[in-house]
């Protein structure tokens, strides 16, 4: 009996606000992925089919064959996951000192970090590519982790130190008074503790540096280019390559779905496991 | 022994992250600063020279501008609201145990992962007047009679556009809550069942409190990026038609692609001052919190 | 062991001869070459060009050719910021409308010279160069032609028969057309068909001059009586529902979609996109120029290619660019997209002379013009045209407010 109410609030509060959710965020995707198996034809008929009437995987292998898409998956990925490495651990720094320490000078400099976001990136754009170039970094995967991480450091400082603050100090000052120093009080309390705040934040950096186009476009040719400028060539001026490109777009979010599936595991230890070091 | 010297350790946690700011965005910001008192467009290279305030007496003249300034508000209320109270929701939902929940955290990102060339363009061909897939739906469920040209009639291109945004922008919040739900420790939760307390005192009382400084900042963080947000409308509709998606930020986009540079600056310098006046006061209630 | 010996004496003497001789006399050469793809059939077609050019070049010329998106025509922003921040290509293909920009800050080659020396100079025609020198507002050549497209009118002719309309020989009988082919063909009260696919979003103003100078108005002066007719007879067709009521947000893609779909009965664009309407439709297509009226008018598209100032090999890049006008590499790139070849050689071989798209190219080019290229005109493209014409579609600003704003626009002080 009461198990049977359980499950019943359970559909209710769980299963059913969650079918709704995933109906609206999945729903596009889903679209993506039946335009890119569909036959052009097919595409602007009056009939709208939900699944396709005849279903070609062409795109795909074109994709591969003809378009040479893994060259820009992989410059993506060496870019992205770079740029999160460099930004998570200069951010990590910095947001534990605006969190942890009184000093003077903090709220401007904090305001600093803000205003960086602010600012249209499109203003920026001839000065940064003379600056790329002067320093010979230019159409090297270093421009883009650099001017990535530009944008991506102030924005993680203050995601993090935002967690930071609402983490409870007193598990570190525990082990400050058992005499453990502040470093060893970060890495050993705080570090397990923040783990699903540095995985959250690591994932918005991974994100923006996936998914960036106005810079990649003029900081890489050919060969570092990354996926968004490689999807932006199949629009051209005589219409877009509808299969290749929901192709292109299917294939870039499989593989971070994945990996994410793996990272999110650590959203529910984090606490877990420093309250019982703690 | 308080004030024996000054600690420089967090100036040195600080400094990477300094360096790195100021080498590369600081001078082309300031440069950008400058160009907003110059008559600064690339396409008049002879013309360049200091004008003083007329760039921002003409932005004041502009009934583009403030037209614009309205829909950036609205934009960002009503973006960034929906995107909070949905991802919030979802962030909840998620923090519970359910089968399959690895799954289906990583499958709610998408949304995010998915390329912003594809975003727009995939939208847009969702909501095509003629071939559309949300016609059909409509029309199936006789939500409407006759097919509706979305994006073409202005007044179902903004709010069209406006759900494209919050679509986005719910895996952002949903992962950042539930990030921050994981640092509440359970005894609270436990002692609140012990007092008897319902979900929405739990929710109100604990959950939202203890998520305070996460809930500021992420929301902070996201009006700033909605509001410069320029890839989804300008990928869907480029701002039209007649104006009326044309958000503050894409019509700084459109004068920078036009290299009228000076023009272009001063508006995004009223955008960011009203941005900062916006961060000001919740920067007001960080720190105020912090000096107790 | 002598066998090898004597290999190496033939392949040094060879070397020797080759050197002395002056086969590679020329220091080898690398040019940069930018190029947007309009699909990736024209992408591999640029590449082979590129190869052929290398391969057949006696001047020990290397091209490289990369490709950037198109981005809606962003490709020369990004070019432009590009060469700003002191790198970029040597030579770019390029659009017309950009020049006064490159120009003002003396970012592209004068050809003149190059052209002046040029064996093959004579095979463009001379009207060609007088745009490019239009375009730069100044007697100077910075622009290399490479191909044009002249604006015409598809039409279905199984409709027309449907509908008992011919082909309309005069304005008038044109806009009675629209009106005939928009039909409600199943019978269950709404329109299936519209007469004009109307482009309102960026691009549209190249068909919707044709209007403008039916009426007999023409561009350096929007607000004359003539121009707001014109702006009105497109109003009328819109809020008469002779075109799709997307109109105001449909580009390249839309229109040819819904041509293509059999959602509209005619639409205007150029022999670019001929192959996939024949694919589509075989025979159950054609196309005619947009009628005369008070007077008549076409838009000529184009493309172009440049050299840019900072290219440190000015004689190789003009070899290259006059390999696109006038080589191999200018039959092959005709060939392949439909375009009208530049070239009076080329535009003379079968290919393009049994053409019926080509022939209508053909017919329409002397009514064709192009729109006054200033520093306001890319902006006034991308912005300004499709945003005031939509609101005076939807009947938020009426005709010669639009106009007005329309000047306004274009003729900045």
């Amino acid at each position: 009996m009461k198990k049977g109410r359980f499950r019943l609030t359970k559909i209710f509060s769980i299963y059913l606000p969650l079918i709704i959710f995933l109906l609206f965020l999945l729903f596009p995707f889903y679209w993506t992925f039946v335009t890119s198996i569909k036959p052009e034809r097919e595409l602007y008929n009056s009939t709208i089919t939900y699944w396709p009437n005849n279903i070609s995987f062409e795109s795909y292998k074109r994709l591969f064959t003809s378009f040479n898409f893994l060259k820009p998956m992989t410059n993506s990925l060496l870019v992205a996951t770079s740029t999160t490495i460099i930004s998570l651990t200069v951010s990590l720094l910095a947001a534990y000192a605006f969190s942890r320490y009184k000093f003077k000078g903090k709220k401007y400099l904090m305001g600093i970090f803000l205003t960086n976001n602010m600012f249209p990136r499109v203003l920026l754009l001839i000065p940064l590519y003379a600056i790329m170039r002067n320093i010979g970094i230019l159409y090297t995967p270093f421009a883009l982790m650099l001017s990535y991480t530009t944008f991506t450091i102030p924005f993680s400082i203050w995601l993090l130190s935002g967690y930071l603050r609402d983490l409870p100090i007193s598990l570190e000052e525990a082990a400050m008074i058992d005499g453990a120093t502040r470093a060893q009080a970060f890495v050993k309390i705080v570090l397990p503790v923040l783990a699903p705040c540095i995985v959250a934040t690591g994932a918005y950096v991974f994100m923006t540096s996936w998914n960036e186009y106005v810079f990649a476009v003029m900081f890489t040719n050919e060969a570092s280019r990354t996926i968004p400028v490689a999807l932006k060539n199949l629009i051209g001026q005589l219409g877009v390559e509808w299969g290749m490109l929901t192709a292109g777009g299917i294939i870039t979010i499989i593989p971070v779905c994945i990996m994410f599936f793996f990272a999110q595991k650590r959203l529910t230890e984090g606490l877990t496991a420093g309250a019982v070091k703690g | 022994m308080q004030r024996k010297k000054i600690d420089l350790s967090p100036y040195l946690l600080i400094s990477p992250a300094l360096i790195i700011f100021l080498a590369v965005v600081f001078l082309p910001a300031l440069n950008a600063i400058l160009m907003s008192f110059q008559s600064y467009d690339l396409r008049r290279p002879s013309k360049i020279g200091f004008i003083g305030l007329d760039n921002y007496i003409a932005i004041f003249n502009d009934p583009l501008f403030w037209q614009s300034l309205w829909k950036t508000f609205l934009w960002v209320i009503f973006g960034v609201g929906f995107q909070f109270i949905l991802g919030f929701v979802l962030a909840l939902i998620l923090n519970k145990k359910f089968f399959g929940r690895g799954a289906v955290r990583s499958v709610s990102l998408i949304p995010w992962v998915t390329p912003g060339v594809l975003i727009g363009l995939m939208w847009r061909w969702i909501y095509d007047g003629n071939y559309g897939v949300l016609n059909d739906i409509f029309l199936k469920f006789g939500i409407i009679q006759e097919k509706i040209p979305f994006l073409a009639q202005q007044t179902t291109a903004f709010p069209s556009v406006v759900v494209t945004i919050i679509w986005q922008g719910i895996p952002f919040f949903a992962l950042m809550i539930l990030a921050g739900l994981q640092g509440i420790p359970t005894e609270l939760y436990d002692a609140a069942d012990v007092d008897g307390a319902n979900g929405f005192q739990k929710l109100f009382r604990i959950t939202i409190p203890m998520l305070k400084n996460t809930i500021y900042v992420s929301t902070l963080l996201r009006i700033i990026w909605v509001a410069n947000s320029v890839d989804v409308i300008f990928n869907m509709t480029a701002g039209g038609p007649a104006y009326s998606t044309q958000t503050l930020s894409v019509y700084v986009f459109n004068k920078g692609n036009a290299l009228n540079l000076g023009y272009a600056s001063t508006m995004s310098i009223m955008l960011t001052l009203i941005l900062l006046a916006v961060a000001i006061l919740y920067l007001k209630n960080i720190f105020s919190s912090e000096e107790e | 062991m002598k066998k090898i010996t004597l290999i190496f004496c033939v392949v040094f003497a060879v070397t020797l001869f080759m050197s002395s001789t002056g086969f590679s006399q020329n220091e080898p050469v690398t040019i940069t070459h930018w190029y947007w793809a309009d699909n990736p059939e024209y992408s591999a077609t640029m590449q082979e060009i590129v190869k052929e050019f290398n391969a057949t070049n006696d001047k020990n010329i290397t091209v490289v050719a990369e490709e950037y998106p198109w981005d809606g025509g962003a490709y020369s922003e990004t070019l432009f910021r590009v060469v700003m921040g002191g790198g970029g290509p040597d030579t770019s293909s390029f659009k017309l409308t950009s020049t006064p920009l490159f120009t003002a800050n003396n970012l592209l080659a004068n050809l003149d010279s190059f052209i002046e020396n040029w064996e093959d100079k004579d095979e463009i025609e001379e009207s060609l160069y007088d745009t490019m020198r239009l375009a730069s507002g100044t007697d100077n050549i910075y622009l290399m032609p490479w191909n044009t497209q002249v604006l015409y009118v598809y039409y279905r002719p199984s409709m027309f028969d449907e509908t008992g309309v011919s082909v309309p020989q005069t304005y008038s009988e044109f806009l009675e057309a629209c009106e005939k082919l928009t039909r409600d063909t199943d019978g269950d009260g709404s329109i299936d068909v519209y007469g004009f696919g109307m482009r309102g979003s960026t691009g549209g103003h190249e068909p919707w001059g044709s209007f403008i100078w039916a009426r007999g108005g023409n561009f350096s002066d929007f607000t004359t009586e003539e121009v707001v007719a014109g702006m009105q007879d497109f109003i009328d067709l819109f809020e008469n529902g002779h075109a799709p009521p997307t109109a105001t947000m449909d580009g390249f893609q839309e229109i040819i979609a819904n041509f293509k779909s059999g959602k509209t009965a005619m639409t205007i664009h150029h022999i670019g996109s001929s192959p996939g309407m024949i694919e589509t439709f075989g025979d159950d297509v054609n196309a005619f120029p947009f009628p005369k009226g008070v007077d008549q008018w076409t838009s000529m598209g184009d493309t172009e290619n440049v050299m840019l100032e900072s290219c440190g090999n000015k004689d190789a890049a003009f070899e290259w660019l006059a390999y696109l006008a006038t080589g191999k590499g200018q039959e092959k790139w005709c060939t392949v997209t439909g375009n009208v070849p530049v070239s009076k050689t080329v535009q003379q071989l079968p290919v393009f002379q049994n053409n019926r798209f080509m022939k209508v190219s053909i017919e329409a080019a002397p009514s064709a013009g192009i729109f006054p290229v200033l520093d306001s005109t890319t902006e006034w493209i991308s912005t300004i045209w499709p945003n005031t014409i939509a609101a005076a579609l939807l009947g938020k600003t009426t005709a010669s407010e639009a106009m007005q704003q329309l000047q306004k626009g274009l003729y900045v002080e």
